[in-house]
């Protein structure tokens, strides 16, 4: 089969179903009445409008801004954390049930405490991001950690490595690949709390879009502000599936 | 952190020969146990030192406990939360498992919605609200359309997974007599998913308890999210961490309760990582 052959393989069964959901849409939309859903074209012509407007970049870079503030802290917080869980075996065993439960917890319930605590700042905005995204990491290092063979250590130790080049050539390569499953999953959630931050803190961003659409029965605008949403989500996800599995090649 | 309560009551037992459950006690529950401490106590100093006197620490939670748990709104606003959790799920397990099984069984089925489910799986759940709010209006038909939306996808892409994995091998005998497709959809292919549908239903347990709060959040109904969100605006901060006391309660027990079922009911099967 020649390359051009798989490529259609591949490639027309995606454009087909896009399509066809397209037309279903923009039917849908034409059959019922605008305030409850707008058709696809309609969605587009509007989406044009808010970015023509002005407010839409400033916006979309608003809730960038917010997102990638608390997703690093998140990283930065949490790899490292994670890893002295590894190490300190006392402390993984100790702290790891709590951990789990904060994990299984909706955070979002968290939401109103931070209002009223902080009020309506960056800060608590960029903390409800922070928290949303620092257990999946924390959890999956931790996880991570535990499937390290207390052998490797033990040799490692054996041939007296230094606790430096032990975290370089055995913690590190080992708990990465669990870490950068936690970073797939941290940026779903984080993408959550972005939204919720929005919604329920300040009103900005890409949350303020959508609020302010909905709260003027603007369904073209709902509309077209959850697809940009939806679209940043997707394209997002691809981007944690593609850093998962670069990294998921150290794992074996 | 206030959780760390449980670990309280397990008996901590000197021996002076070392049994295995000793030892277990020494390895396992001390550490815990007095990490739980050491949280419980940074927080309420922390609290005592540099917060005002209404946010929650836990000597003031554990005070209010008594009082919220027979508080009749309390108990009302669990229950609309419950029902409308246990409502959503079950649609959502009922209708993902069919969609999951066509999924992983037809490529017809699957070219032509894969990508839709996957879509919808990436976009942030709660971004819907303000549509939901519009379609259904400001009453608990958002709420449960919320819960569904959070929980479904997953469970989908999970049966889905799973279905695909089903061994050839299955398949084939089952053709060999003859079996019809419906019947080795239900008969072969959804026994032999149903790891995949646990996990699927473990991540929609904890998305759709999510929703039902944003969902209270958002539209101001009755309910735990309610409830919070009311008793932290007229700063009675114990009473609504009581509420996410709870919450982490359900979300833990969700958790244990299928990782519990898993274990003993599919002990052939072998945790999978990629349904976390």
């Amino acid at each position: 089969m020649t390359d051009v052959q798989q490529a259609i393989r591949r490639y027309v069964p995606f454009w087909i179903s896009l399509l066809v959901g397209i037309a279903l849409w923009e039917a849908a939309g034409r059959s019922t009445s605008a305030a409850f859903m707008v058709p696809f074209s309609e969605t587009l012509r509007r989406l044009w409008q808010l970015i023509v407007a002005g407010d839409f970049f400033k916006q979309l870079a608003d809730s960038a801004t917010l997102f990638f503030t608390g997703f690093f802290i998140a990283l930065v917080v949490g790899t490292p954390l994670g890893m002295l869980l590894a190490r300190v075996r006392a402390l993984r065993i100790g702290i790891e049930p709590y951990i789990m439960i904060i994990y299984a917890t909706p955070l979002v319930a968290l939401i109103p405490f931070i209002l009223s605590m902080m009020g309506f700042g960056f800060a608590p905005k960029v903390l409800v991001v922070f928290l949303f995204a620092v257990f999946p990491v924390l959890y999956n290092t931790v996880e991570g950690a535990r499937s390290i063979k207390p052998e490797l250590i033990e040799v490692a130790k054996s041939f007296r490595s230094s606790e430096w080049a032990l975290w370089r050539e055995v913690m590190l390569p080992y708990t990465l690949p669990y870490t950068m499953t936690g970073v797939r999953q941290a940026i779903g959630r984080a993408l959550v709390g972005m939204v919720a931050a929005e919604f329920f803190l300040s009103s900005t961003g890409l949350g303020q879009l959508i609020m302010g659409a909905s709260q003027n029965f603007d369904t073209a605008g709902v509309f077209a502000s959850i697809l940009v949403i939806g679209l940043v989500g997707v394209g997002l996800m691809r981007l944690g599936l593609v850093i998962e599995h670069h990294f998921a090649r150290w794992r074996n | 952190m206030a959780e760390s309560t449980v670990n309280v009551s397990i008996p901590l037992v000197s021996a002076p020969k070392r049994s295995p459950l000793t030892e277990r006690l020494r390895t396992t529950f001390l550490p815990r146990l007095l990490t739980g401490i050491v949280l419980l106590l940074v927080w309420e100093f922390v609290v005592r030192a540099l917060a005002p006197a209404y946010v929650a620490k836990p000597s003031t939670v554990v005070m209010a406990i008594p009082r919220v748990i027979i508080d009749p709104a309390f108990l009302k606003a669990t229950g609309a939360t419950l029902t409308a959790v246990a409502e959503g799920l079950a649609i959502a397990l009922v209708f993902g498992t069919i969609i999951g099984l066509l999924i992983g069984r037809s490529t017809a089925f699957d070219r032509a919605i894969r990508h839709y489910v996957n879509g919808f799986y990436a976009m942030p759940m709660i971004v819907v609200l303000p549509l939901f709010s519009l379609w259904f209006g400001y009453s608990s038909a958002t709420r449960i359309a919320t819960i569904i939306f959070a929980a479904i996808f997953s469970i989908i892409v999970n049966v889905a997974d799973g279905a695909r994995s089903v061994p050839r091998e299955y398949i084939e005998v089952a053709r060999s007599f003859r079996s019809n497709r419906s019947s080795m959809l239900i008969g072969i292919v959804l026994p032999s998913s149903m790891p995949y549908l646990l996990a699927g239903f473990r991540l929609a347990a904890g998305r759709a308890l999510i929703g039902a709060v944003v969902a209270e959040f958002f539209i101001s109904i009755g309910g735990l999210g309610y409830y919070i969100l009311y008793n932290s605006r007229s700063y009675h901060h114990n009473e609504a961490f009581v509420g996410v006391l709870l919450l982490a309660a359900f979300g833990v027990g969700f958790e244990l309760l299928v990782n519990w079922s898993t274990r003993h009911f599919m002990p052939w099967y072998r945790r999978d990582e990629k349904a976390s």
